[in-house]
C-alpha cells in the first residue's frame, strides 16, 4: 500500500526526472502539438518557406504527415530567399494576414520584431510545455537565434554553419606530404589559421596544379563572400563598430588585411573563382579539382554522395571524392552561422494557435530528427540529439566525423551581424566585395564602406541602433571569446 | 399641344461616369498616392509615417549614387540606341528584297525580342561564365590559349557585355519596324531618283529617310524609353555591380524600394524620373515633329 511517504518519494523521483529530461511516460513536444492541434481539424495553415529544395520538406514530408496526424492542411508559399523579407513585411504592413507561419532568417529578427510582424512565442511555449525541448537545441543556435529583447520570436530550425571540407586522401598522401615539405619547409596539415591556409593553399596548388587540382576554391560571389568576410574579420580580431560611438570599424587594419588576403588567395584558386557561386564551387570540389573549400553542411553530404540519387538533386554534380573527404572547422575555429532559418508566427495570422502547434511539431526533437535526414532538403542538424543520432551516424562511413565537426561548429559558431536594417549594411558589404574582385584598392573600398555604414547608422539613429548592437554584441556568438 | 418631354441633357454623362471613375481609380489614384507618399516618411521598416515635406526631394540632390545611376543609364542609352538603329536599318535593307527563306529568317531574327529580358540576361550570364560558358572558350580557340575573361566582374568588360546583350535582344525590334517602314516606301520615287543619277546615299538621304522618318522616330522613342528603364538584363548579369558601376536608374529605384524598403524616397525617385522623362519625351516629340 502506498503511504504518504511513498507519495513523497514518487514526487521526488518525478521532479528529478522532469529536471533531467523527459520522463518516459511524458508526452513529447511533437505528441503534445499533435493532440492539441486535432481540435483544428479542417483548417489550413499557410507557411512561408524558401523556394527550391528547402520547400520539399513541407510539400513532400512534413505537410502530408501533419495532415495525416491532425487533419489540418498545410499550404506552402514558396518564396525566393531574397524576397522573403519583403513578402513577410508586405503582408504585415497590409494587414492581409495571408501567412500564418514563417521561415525567418535569424538576422532579420530584430527588424521584424521591432516592426511588430512576429508573434511573441513565450506564452505558447509555456502553454504547450515546449521549454525543455528548446533547451536541447545546440547552444549557438539556441542562444543566438531565438530571442529579441529577451522574448522568443522564433525557433532555430536549421543548423546552417560553414565547415571546411578537405581532401583527406591528398593530405594523407606521403608523396604530397613530401613535396609540400620540400616546397614550404612545413608539414602538411589541415590549416587552423588563415596564415596557415595561405601557405597550404598556395603550396598544394603549386604541387597539384598539373593534375588539375587547386589548393582551394571558394564561392566568391558577393552574397556568399560577405559571410566569409564577416567570419574571417572577426576570427582575426575585427569588430564591426566602436560600441561607444557606433562608428563603423570595418576599415580597420584587420579589415584591410582580410580584404587584401582574400584577393591574394584567388591567385592559387581556379581561374575565374571570382565568379564562383554555390554551385560552381560545389562542382569544382566534387569533381576533385580543389583540395579545400568552405561551405554550408550540404557540401559534406553531397561529397559523400548522400541523397544525390534523388530526383530533386539530379543537378548536383556526381561526386568523384566519396570516402576521401575530411571535415574541419574553418581557419580561426569560429565558423559563420551564415543565414539559417527560424520558425516564427506572423502577428497578423488568423490561426496563430494552430500555426504555433505546427511549428512546435516541426521543430520538436522527434520530427526535426527526421527532417534533417531528408536527403532532398537542405535543413541541417541543429539539435544535440541530431549529432548523435544512430540513423544519421550510419548514413555514410565517415558521417560520424561530419557530425562531430558540425557539433563542434554548433558550439563555437559566429552569429551573422544582426541590427536594425541589417540588409542595408550587408548590401554595402556585398558591393565592397564586388569592387574588391574588380580590382579596387582594399583600403579605399573599406573606407567608403565604413562611411556608408556610418550614414546608414545616422539615418536610423545612433541612439536606436546602439542598444541593438550592444545586445547583439553581448550574444555568445557575436565575437569569438578570447 | 402638349410639351415634348426632353430627356435629361446630363444623362450621357451619367452613363460614362462609371468608366471614368474606374479609369481614375486605376490610373490616377496610384499616381496621386505615390505623390503623397513621396512627401512622407514611409519605409517598410519603421512605424513613423509622418509628413516629411520636401525632405525626400532635397535628398535626391545630395544622392551621388542616384546621379551616377542616371549617368550609367544615359551611357548605355547613347551607345546602344544608335547601334540598334543602324544595325536594324542595315538588316531591314538586307531583307527588303525577296529572297529564298526570307519569312523564316525574319521570324528567327525576331526571336530574341519575344524572350523575357530576365531570361535573356540569365542566359547570357551563363554564356559569359568563365567556367561553363562557350564565349570564353570560343575566344580561347582563336587566341590559342585559355582566356579567363570575367565579363560580369571585370570593370573593363561589364559594359560591353551589357550593351552586347541589349543590342542582341532589341535590334530585331528596330529591324522589324524599319522593315515595315521601308516596305511602304514608294518604289517609284527611289527608282526615279536612280534614273536621275542619285546614288544610294543621296537616294536614302533625300527620298527614303523622309519617308520612313515618322516610323523611325517612333521606334527611336520607344527604344529610348525602354533603354531608360533598362533593368532585367543588368539585374541578371551584374545586379548593378561591380560595386554600383552598372547600376541604372531602374536598378537603383528597385534597390531603394524593394531591398532597402525606402518607400517614400523611392516614390520621390519615381517622380524625378517621371519629370525627366516628360521633359525628354516632350522635347523629342517636338524635335521629331511627331506632334504634327
Amino acid at each position: 500500500m502506498i503511504n504518504r511517504r511513498d507519495f513523497g518519494k514518487i514526487g521526488l523521483v518525478a521532479g528529478l526526472a522532469a529536471t533531467m529530461g523527459r520522463p518516459a511516460w511524458a508526452a513529447s513536444a511533437a505528441d503534445t502539438a499533435v493532440k492539441a492541434a486535432q481540435q483544428y481539424k479542417g483548417r489550413t495553415i499557410t507557411i512561408v518557406w524558401e523556394a527550391g529544395l528547402q520547400s520539399l520538406d513541407p510539400t513532400h514530408f512534413s505537410g502530408p504527415k501533419w495532415k495525416e496526424l491532425t487533419g489540418m492542411d498545410v499550404k506552402v508559399v514558396e518564396v525566393a530567399t531574397a524576397e522573403m523579407f519583403t513578402k513577410i513585411m508586405q503582408d504585415y504592413k497590409s494587414g492581409a494576414g495571408a501567412y500564418d507561419a514563417l521561415n525567418v532568417i535569424p538576422a532579420w529578427m530584430p527588424d521584424l520584431a521591432q516592426a511588430g510582424a512576429l508573434e511573441v512565442l513565450d506564452p505558447y511555449v509555456e502553454k504547450y510545455g515546449y521549454a525543455p525541448e528548446l533547451q536541447t537545441i545546440a547552444p549557438t543556435y539556441r542562444d543566438n537565434q531565438m530571442k529579441v529583447g529577451g522574448k522568443i520570436y522564433g525557433f532555430p530550425d536549421d543548423g546552417d554553419v560553414f565547415l571546411m571540407y578537405y581532401r583527406r586522401d591528398l593530405f594523407e598522401d606521403p608523396a604530397v606530404q613530401k613535396a609540400f615539405k620540400e616546397k614550404t619547409g612545413k608539414d602538411l596539415a589541415v590549416p587552423k589559421t588563415w596564415a596557415d591556409f595561405d601557405v597550404v593553399g598556395a603550396g598544394l596548388t603549386a604541387i597539384l596544379k598539373d593534375k588539375g587540382i587547386y589548393g582551394a576554391s571558394f564561392f566568391r560571389q558577393p552574397p556568399y563572400a560577405m559571410y566569409m568576410f564577416e567570419e574571417r574579420f572577426r576570427n582575426e580580431g575585427g569588430k564591426f563598430f566602436d560600441a561607444d560611438t557606433m562608428k563603423a570599424t570595418i576599415n580597420s587594419d584587420v579589415g584591410v588585411k582580410v580584404f587584401t588576403d582574400m584577393r591574394n588567395e584567388n591567385k592559387f584558386m581556379p581561374p575565374g573563382v571570382e565568379q564562383f557561386g554555390f554551385v560552381e564551387n560545389l562542382a569544382t570540389f566534387l569533381q576533385g579539382q580543389s583540395a579545400m573549400t568552405i561551405s554550408w553542411p550540404p557540401y559534406g553530404r553531397w561529397a559523400e554522395g548522400y541523397g544525390t540519387d534523388q530526383e530533386a538533386l539530379n543537378w548536383v554534380p556526381k561526386t568523384t571524392i566519396a570516402g576521401k573527404v575530411g571535415y574541419a572547422l574553418p581557419p580561426g575555429g569560429h565558423p559563420e552561422l551564415a543565414a539559417g532559418f527560424a520558425l516564427s508566427i506572423s502577428s497578423t495570422s488568423k490561426n496563430k494557435d494552430a500555426a504555433y502547434l505546427f511549428i512546435q511539431w516541426l521543430n520538436s526533437e522527434d520530427v526535426s530528427r527526421q527532417r534533417v535526414q531528408l536527403p532532398y532538403t537542405l535543413r541541417d542538424p541543429f539539435r544535440d540529439a541530431h549529432y548523435a543520432d544512430p540513423g544519421y551516424l550510419a548514413l555514410w562511413p565517415n558521417a560520424k566525423d561530419y557530425l562531430a565537426a558540425l557539433k563542434q561548429a554548433s558550439q563555437t559558431g559566429l552569429l551573422d551581424l544582426s541590427l536594425l536594417q541589417t540588409d542595408k549594411y550587408e548590401e554595402v558589404l556585398r558591393q565592397a566585395i564586388s569592387k574588391l574582385w574588380a580590382g579596387d584598392d582594399p583600403k579605399t573600398i573599406l573606407d567608403a564602406a565604413a562611411a556608408q555604414w556610418n550614414d546608414i547608422t545616422q539615418k536610423i539613429g545612433v541612439d536606436k541602433q546602439k542598444p541593438v548592437y550592444a545586445a547583439w554584441a553581448a550574444e555568445s556568438g557575436a565575437y569569438p571569446k578570447t | 399641344m402638349a410639351a415634348i418631354a426632353h430627356p435629361d441633357r446630363n444623362f450621357k454623362y451619367w452613363l460614362i461616369l462609371p468608366a471614368v471613375f474606374l479609369l481614375l481609380l486605376v490610373g490616377l489614384f496610384p499616381l496621386i498616392f505615390s505623390l503623397v507618399v513621396s512627401f512622407m516618411r514611409v519605409t517598410m521598416l519603421e512605424t513613423d509615417t509622418s509628413f516629411a515635406g520636401l525632405v525626400n526631394y532635397v535628398q535626391l540632390f545630395h544622392d551621388a549614387r542616384l546621379w551616377q545611376s542616371l549617368l550609367h543609364t544615359l551611357l548605355i542609352m547613347v551607345i546602344a540606341l544608335p547601334i540598334e538603329l543602324l544595325l536594324g536599318l542595315a538588316m531591314a535593307y538586307l531583307f527588303l528584297d525577296r529572297m529564298p527563306g526570307r519569312q523564316l529568317l525574319v521570324s528567327l531574327l525576331v526571336l530574341p525580342t519575344i524572350i523575357s529580358p530576365i531570361v535573356a540576361g540569365a542566359t547570357w550570364r551563363l554564356l559569359f561564365d568563365n567556367r561553363y560558358g562557350p564565349i570564353n572558350q570560343i575566344i580561347g580557340w582563336f587566341a590559342g590559349h585559355p582566356v579567363p575573361a570575367l565579363w560580369t566582374v571585370n570593370p573593363g568588360l561589364v559594359y560591353p557585355a551589357i550593351i552586347f546583350c541589349e543590342i542582341w535582344q532589341w535590334t530585331p525590334f528596330m529591324f522589324l519596324i524599319l522593315l515595315a517602314a521601308l516596305s511602304n516606301v514608294d518604289r517609284s520615287l527611289t527608282e526615279a531618283a536612280e534614273i536621275d543619277g542619285a546614288r544610294f546615299w543621296r537616294s536614302f538621304r533625300y527620298v527614303v529617310l523622309p519617308a520612313i522618318f515618322p516610323v523611325m522616330s517612333i521606334a527611336i522613342l520607344i527604344r529610348g524609353l525602354d533603354l531608360f528603364r533598362i533593368f532585367d538584363i543588368i539585374w541578371a548579369l551584374t545586379a548593378g555591380g561591380p560595386g554600383t558601376m552598372t547600376e541604372t536608374i531602374s536598378v537603383y529605384t528597385y534597390v531603394q524600394g524593394f531591398k532597402q524598403f525606402e518607400s517614400s524616397y523611392t516614390a520621390a525617385i519615381a517622380f524625378l524620373v517621371i519629370a525627366l522623362l516628360t521633359v525628354i519625351v516632350t522635347w523629342a516629340i517636338r524635335r521629331m515633329g511627331l506632334a504634327k
